[in-house]
C-alpha cells in the first residue's frame, strides 16, 4: 500500500504502534499500522475481537496516546499535541458516535445536538442544522430527552450531533451494536447519505458484515496489523474475508 | 457475602475515608470534650488532694442559713477554742474579703475590687508563693502574679491598698503568688497579707475557714471528732481528705456545665454526620442497584442484601469511631495546651486522661449513629428487584412530589409557623422562647420533608448567574445540581443546619446589642458615666455638686438606688434627676403625672409585684401611686422609680450610685475628659468611663460569645462540607461516562473541573440560603421573646459573609472530586459501565 501525503486524505497514520502495560504484561494492541482515509469516504474497520479496532480508532481520534508512529488529521500531526491542543482539535475537527451512552440525560435532543457547537462557542449553521434534522427525521423529537427516545432515535441524534459541527472526520465505534436490524439500517443509511450528500468523512468500527457493506471500503485488522482491505464491499464478500482471517 | 462487602469497601478507600471522616469528626469532638473535662476534673482532684495533705481538719461555718445577707463566718473565739483542743499542733483562720489595690494611675485597679486574703504561716499555707517570700510583718504584702504583671508591680515596690473604710495603706511588696485554680481570685486579682493584717484591711469579722494541723500520731478522724466536740453545733468539721473530696466535686459540677455545653455542639455535629452517612449510603445503594440485582438473581436473599449493607455501615462506624477517639485525645490535649498557655485558672499539669467512659460513649455514639443512618438505605436496597440486573440503561432518577410528602410537609410547616407565632404573641419570657424554639424545630422538620421539592426551583434561582457567566460548564453544572432533588436536598440540608444556627446566633447577638446599647443610647445620650468598683461603695454627693458647677456640662444626672421591701419582696428602688434630655417613654400611663407621691415602675418589677397604673406601692412607710409602667431599658433605675425629693426623704443616707454626664456641644473631648478626671481624682474608688469605652467593652464581650459559638458550629459546617465532597465524588463516579463523552466532544480539563465546582457552588448556596432564611426568621422570632421593645437588627454583612463562605467552601469541597474526574482517561471511562 502506498502512503503519500495526499491532500485528498482526511486522515493518515504511519507506523502506528500501541503497547499497553510493560514487561511481561505488555500487550501489543497495534504493531505498526499504516493507513489513510480519503476525504468524503465511508470506511469500515473490521477484524476479530481483540484485533485492535477500538484502539486504532481511539488513537486516530486523539482520545488516546500512541506508543510510536504519527497521525495526521488534515495537515495537523496530532501525535505531537498536548491534551489541551487535542481537546481543541476534537472540538473543531472531529465528531463521535459511540456504541451506547452518547447523549447527556439532562439535555433535550436538540440541546444534545447543539452541545459541541456550544462547547466550542460557535454559532450553528441554521441551514445545515435544518438539513441535518430533516435528514435524520427527528424534527418532532427535538424537545424530548434521551430517556424518551428509542435506541435507534438516540443513535440518530448522536449522528446529527456529530454532523452539525462539520468535522473533518466522524468516528463511529459500533454505532449499531445495540440496535435491532431495522433501527441499525436506519442509522447506517443515514451515515451513508451524509457521506454522499454532505461530503462527510466517516470511519466506523463494526463487527457486523451487513453494517460494513454500507461503507465504500473495509479495512481488516488482525493482531494489531492491517492485513487486507475491500472496496465497494457487499455483506457476502466481507463475511468471506472475515472467515478467511479467522481461519 | 461478608467477603464481597469487605472487598467492596477496600476497593473504594477514598470514599470510605470521606464517609468515615464525618463520623470521626463528630466522635472526635465528643471524645475531646470528655478528655478535656475529665483531665480538668482529675487535675482538680489531684490539686485538692495535695493540698489536703497539709491539713488534718478543716472547720467551716454552717452555711444553710437561707436568708443570710452576709457570708457566715468563724470568730476569733472559735479559733481560740480549736487551738485549745488536745492534739492540735497548729490552727489558723483563713480570711477573704476585698482590699482594693490602687493602680499606678492613682485609681483602684480593675473594674472589680481586688480580693484581700490571708497567707497562712508554716505548713498550713496552701497558697503557692512563686517569687519572693510570704508576708511576715504587718507592713508586708504579696500580690498574685497576673495582677502584678498587668499593673506593673515588681517585688520590692511599695503598693497602696484601700481598707474597708476607703483609707489608704502602704505595703512593701515582698513576693508574688499563684492563685492556682481559684476562679474568684483569678477574676478579681488578689493581694495577700498576714492573717491579722488581712482581718484589719478587709474589715472581715472573722474567718471563712479554720485549718488545723494535728500533732504527731494524732489521726485526722480522732482530731475531727474532738474539734467537733469542742465547738458544738453550728459548724461543719471535716478531715482534710473530706474537704478535698468536697472541693473536687464542687468543681466537677462546674466542669459538668462546660461538658454539657460542648456536648450540645457535638450532638449537632453528629446529627449532620448522620445526614451525610444517610446520603452516602443512599447513593451507594442506588449505584449498586445492578450489582445487588445480580446478587439477587444468583440467589442472595433480601436478608443477606440488608445484612451486607448494614455490615458495611458497622465497619465504617467502628473505623471512624476509633479514629474519632484518637482525634478526641489530640483535641483534648490541644485544648489543654492552649488553656495552659493562656494561664487559665485550671490545673493543666496532669497527663491527659482517657477514661473508659470516654471510650464507651465515643464508640457507641459513632457506631449507633452510623448504623442507624444506614438503616433506611439498607431497606431500600432490599427492594431492588432481581430483574433490574437485566436492564441496560441506568434509569435517571425521577422525583415526583408525592401526595403524602406534600401533605405532611405542609402540615409541619404550618404547625411550626403556628407554634412560633403563638410564642411571639406571648409576653416576653422564657416560656415564650421555649415555644418559639419548639416551633422552630417543627418548622425545620417541615423543611426537611419539602426540601426535595424546593431544591429544584432554588437551584434555578441560585444558578441563574453561574448559568450566564460560565458558558457550557455553567449550564451543565446547574442542570446537574438539580438532577437528583432528593440527593441534593439531603446534601444541602446538612449544611443548612450549621448555617441556620450561625445566622440565628448572629441575629440574636446583633439584636441584643442594638436593643441594649442603641436604645439606651438614644434615650440617654451620655458622654461619661461615673461609677464605682464595688457594689456597695457609693459616690460622695460632692462629686455631682462639683460637676454641676462646671459650665462645660449640659446635664449631670445622678442615679441613686437601694433596696426596699415592698409587698414582702426585696425590690430595687431609686431615683434619677429628671432632665429634658432624657425622654422616658412609658409603656403604659404617662410620665406627665410623675411627681411627688408617685412612682414609675419598670414592667418586670410591676409584674413581680402585681401592680399596674393606678395601684399604689408602699415603701419605707409611705404610699406611692403608680402613674406609669416603663420598659426595662428606658430608665437608669431598674425597679421602682421615685422623684428625687421623695427618694431623699425616704432614704436620706443613700449616696449616688452613678452619675451620667452629657457634655455641651462644642466642648472638646479632651477638655471635658480632663475636667471629669480632675473632679474625680481625689476619690480613688470613683471610676470614670466614657460611654464609648463602655459600649466597646460590651460589644467585645458579645463578639467573643458570637465567635466561640460560631467556631463550635463550624464543626457541623465542616462535616456538611465533607458531605458535599462525598456526594459530589459519588456523583462524579456515577457520571464517569458522561464526563468522558463531554471530554471527547471537546470540553477541556479545566472546563470539566469548573463544571463540578459550579455544581458544588450551587449546592452550597442553596444550603446557605435556606439556612440564612431560617436563621433570620427564627432569630427574629426568638428576639421577640426577649423583651417588650426589641430593636430588630439583622447583621447583613455577616449573613452575606455566611452565604459567600458556604459557596466558597462548596467549591473547596469540590476540588478533590473535580481533580479526579478531570484526570480520568477518556478511553478508560468510556469503556466503564
Ligand atoms: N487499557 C488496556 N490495557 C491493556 N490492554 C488493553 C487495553 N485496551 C485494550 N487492550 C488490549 O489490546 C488489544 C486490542 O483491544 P481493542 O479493544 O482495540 O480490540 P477490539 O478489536 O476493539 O476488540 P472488540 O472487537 O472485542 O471490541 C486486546 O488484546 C486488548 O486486550
Ligand atoms: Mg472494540
Amino acid at each position: 500500500m502506498t502512503m503519500t501525503t495526499d491532500v485528498r486524505q482526511a486522515l493518515t497514520a504511519r507506523g502506528l504502534t500501541k503497547v499497553y502495560g510493560q514487561g511481561d504484561a505488555a500487550v501489543h494492541a497495534l504493531r505498526g499500522v499504516e493507513v489513510g482515509f480519503a476525504t468524503g469516504a465511508f470506511t469500515a474497520i473490521m477484524g476479530p475481537s481483540g484485533s485492535g479496532k477500538s484502539t486504532l480508532m481511539h488513537c486516530l481520534a486523539g482520545l488516546d496516546t500512541v506508543s510510536a508512529g504519527e497521525i495526521h488529521v488534515g495537515d495537523v500531526e496530532i501525535t505531537k499535541l498536548n491534551d489541551k491542543q487535542l481537546t481543541l482539535l476534537r472540538r473543531e475537527r472531529i465528531g463521535f458516535v459511540f456504541q451506547a451512552f452518547n447523549l447527556l440525560p439532562t439535555l433535550t435532543a436538540e440541546q444534545n445536538i447543539r452541545l459541541p457547537l456550544e462547547i466550542a462557542g460557535r454559532q450553528a449553521d441554521q441551514v445545515l442544522f435544518d438539513r441535518v434534522i430533516e435528514t435524520v427525521g427527528l424534527r418532532e423529537r427535538l424537545g424530548h430527552r434521551p430517556t424518551q427516545l428509542s435506541g435507534g432515535q438516540q443513535q440518530r441524534v448522536a449522528v446529527a450531533r456529530a454532523l452539525i459541527s462539520k468535522p473533518q472526520v466522524i468516528f463511529a465505534d459500533e454505532p449499531t451494536g445495540n440496535l435491532d436490524s431495522r433501527s441499525g439500517a436506519e442509522v447506517l443509511s443515514f451515515l451513508r447519505r451524509s457521506v454522499r450528500e454532505l461530503g462527510q468523512t466517516i470511519v466506523m468500527v463494526t463487527h457486523d458484515p451487513v453494517a460494513a457493506s454500507y461503507a465504500d471500503r473495509v479495512i481488516f485488522l488482525r493482531d494489531g496489523l492491517l492485513v487486507t482491505e475491500l472496496h465497494q464491499p457487499t455483506a457476502q464478500t466481507v463475511l468471506d474475508t472475515l472467515l478467511k482471517l479467522e481461519a | 457475602m461478608f467477603k464481597t462487602t469487605l472487598a467492596g469497601l477496600l476497593a473504594h478507600k477514598l470514599r470510605l475515608l470521606l464517609t468515615s471522616l464525618a463520623i470521626t469528626l463528630g466522635v472526635g469532638f465528643i471524645a475531646g470534650t470528655f478528655v478535656l473535662t475529665d483531665t480538668i476534673d482529675a487535675g482538680f482532684a489531684q490539686k485538692f488532694t495535695a493540698d489536703a495533705q497539709k491539713i488534718s481538719v478543716a472547720v467551716l461555718p454552717n452555711g444553710d442559713d437561707a436568708d443570710r445577707r452576709q457570708e457566715p463566718i468563724l470568730t476569733t473565739g472559735d479559733l481560740a477554742k480549736v487551738r485549745g483542743v488536745k492534739g492540735v499542733a497548729d490552727a489558723q483562720g483563713i480570711v477573704q474579703g476585698t482590699a482594693p489595690l490602687i493602680g499606678k494611675n492613682g485609681k483602684v485597679a480593675g473594674s472589680r475590687a481586688t480580693s484581700g486574703i490571708s497567707i497562712l504561716k508554716g505548713t498550713l499555707n496552701r497558697t503557692a508563693i512563686t517569687e519572693g517570700a510570704a508576708p511576715a510583718a504587718a507592713t508586708e504584702a504579696v500580690l498574685d502574679k497576673d495582677t502584678a504583671k498587668t499593673r506593673q508591680f515588681t517585688v520590692g515596690d511599695t503598693i497602696t491598698v484601700l481598707d474597708s473604710k476607703q483609707v489608704k495603706h502602704q505595703f512593701t511588696l515582698v513576693g508574688l503568688f499563684d492563685v492556682g485554680v481559684n476562679q474568684q481570685l483569678s477574676f478579681t486579682g488578689a493581694v495577700g497579707f498576714t492573717t491579722d493584717t488581712a482581718l484589719r484591711m478587709t474589715g472581715a469579722k472573722g474567718f471563712r475557714e479554720i485549718d488545723v494541723r494535728g500533732g504527731d500520731g494524732v489521726s485526722p478522724e480522732d482530731l475531727r471528732a474532738s474539734v467537733a466536740a469542742a465547738l458544738g453545733s453550728g459548724y461543719t468539721v471535716k478531715t482534710g481528705t473530706q474537704l478535698a473530696d468536697d472541693l473536687a466535686s464542687a468543681n466537677n459540677m462546674d466542669t459538668e456545665f462546660i461538658r454539657m455545653g460542648l456536648l450540645l455542639f457535638g450532638l449537632i455535629a453528629m446529627l449532620v454526620a448522620a445526614l451525610v452517612i444517610y446520603n452516602t449510603f443512599n447513593i451507594l445503594v442506588a449505584q449498586r442497584a445492578r450489582e445487588m440485582a445480580l446478587l439477587r438473581c444468583i440467589g442472595a436473599t433480601k436478608k443477606q442484601i440488608f445484612g451486607s449493607i448494614l455490615l458495611e455501615s458497622v465497619v465504617v462506624g467502628v473505623l471512624s469511631s476509633v479514629l474519632g477517639l484518637l482525634i478526641g485525645l489530640g483535641l483534648g490535649a490541644a485544648a489543654l495546651a492552649v488553656l495552659g498557655a493562656v494561664d487559665a485558672p485550671i490545673p493543666t499539669g496532669t497527663g491527659v486522661s482517657l477514661s473508659s467512659r470516654t471510650i464507651v460513649v465515643g464508640l457507641l455514639i459513632g457506631i449507633i449513629v452510623t448504623v442507624a443512618a444506614a438503616l433506611l438505605p439498607a431497606r431500600a436496597a432490599t427492594r431492588v428487584a432481581p430483574i433490574a440486573a437485566l436492564r441496560s440503561q441506568v434509569e435517571e432518577s425521577t422525583f415526583r412530589a408525592g401526595v403524602l410528602r406534600t401533605v405532611f410537609g405542609a402540615l409541619f410547616l404550618l404547625a411550626g409557623t403556628g407554634v412560633t407565632v403563638l410564642g411571639v404573641a406571648q409576653d416576653p419570657g422564657q416560656d415564650a422562647l421555649l415555644i418559639v424554639m419548639a416551633g422552630g424545630c417543627v418548622f425545620f422538620l417541615g423543611v426537611l420533608i419539602v426540601a426535595p421539592m424546593i431544591v429544584k426551583p432554588l437551584g434555578a434561582f441560585v444558578g441563574w448567574l453561574p448559568r450566564r457567566l460560565f458558558g457550557v460548564p455553567g449550564k451543565l453544572a446547574v442542570d446537574n445540581s438539580r438532577r437528583n432533588p432528593k440527593r441534593a436536598a439531603t446534601t444541602t440540608v446538612a449544611l443548612t443546619i450549621g448555617v441556620t444556627l450561625m445566622s440565628l446566633i448572629s441575629v440574636i447577638t446583633t439584636t441584643t446589642r442594638a436593643t441594649v446599647s442603641e436604645q439606651l443610647n438614644e434615650q440617654f445620650p451620655v458622654d461619661y458615666m461615673i461609677g464605682t468598683q464595688q457594689r456597695d461603695s457609693t459616690i460622695p454627693r460632692a462629686v455631682a455638686g462639683e460637676l454641676r458647677s462646671r459650665p462645660e456640662f449640659g446635664s449631670v444626672i445622678t442615679v441613686r438606688e437601694t433596696e426596699a421591701r415592698i409587698k414582702g419582696q426585696s425590690v430595687n428602688i431609686g431615683a434619677f434627676t429628671v432632665d429634658p434630655l432624657f425622654k422616658v417613654t412609658p409603656v403604659k400611663g404617662s410620665m406627665k403625672d410623675f411627681g411627688p407621691g408617685t412612682a414609675a415602675v419598670t414592667s418586670w418589677t410591676a409584674k413581680e409585684l402585681g401592680v399596674t397604673v393606678g395601684d399604689t406601692v408602699k415603701a419605707a412607710g409611705r404610699d406611692y401611686r403608680v402613674v406609669a409602667l416603663l420598659s426595662d431599658q428606658s430608665t437608669p433605675v431598674y425597679g421602682v422609680n421615685l422623684t428625687e425629693r421623695d427618694f431623699d426623704a425616704a432614704f436620706p443616707r443613700v449616696m449616688d450610685k452613678q452619675i451620667l454626664i452629657k457634655v455641651k456641644d462644642g466642648v472638646a473631648a479632651d477638655t471635658s475628659r480632663r475636667i471629669v478626671e480632675a473632679v474625680t481624682d481625689p476619690y480613688p474608688t470613683v471610676l470614670v468611663e466614657s460611654a464609648r469605652e463602655t459600649r466597646g467593652a460590651f460589644d467585645e464581650a458579645l463578639d467573643m460569645i458570637t465567635m466561640i459559638i460560631t467556631g463550635l458550629l463550624g464543626l457541623a459546617v465542616l462535616i456538611s462540607l465533607l458531605g458535599i465532597a462525598n456526594t459530589l465524588s459519588l456523583s462524579v463516579h456515577e457520571r464517569t461516562r458522561e464526563s468522558a463523552l463531554l471530554r471527547a466532544l471537546g470540553l477541556t480539563r479545566p472546563q470539566l473541573r469548573r463544571m463540578l465546582s459550579i455544581e458544588a457552588l450551587v449546592l452550597g448556596l442553596i444550603g446557605a440560603l435556606v439556612g440564612v432564611a431560617l436563621g433570620v426568621g427564627f432569630g427574629w422570632a426568638a428576639t421577640q421573646t426577649m423583651v417588650d421593645d426589641v430593636i430588630f437588627r439583622a447583621p447583613v454583612l455577616q449573613i452575606l459573609g455566611f452565604v459567600a463562605l458556604s459557596g466558597v467552601a462548596g467549591v473547596v469541597a469540590a476540588l478533590l472530586p473535580a481533580r479526579r474526574a478531570a484526570k480520568a482517561s477518556i478511553v478508560g471511562s468510556l469503556a466503564s459501565s
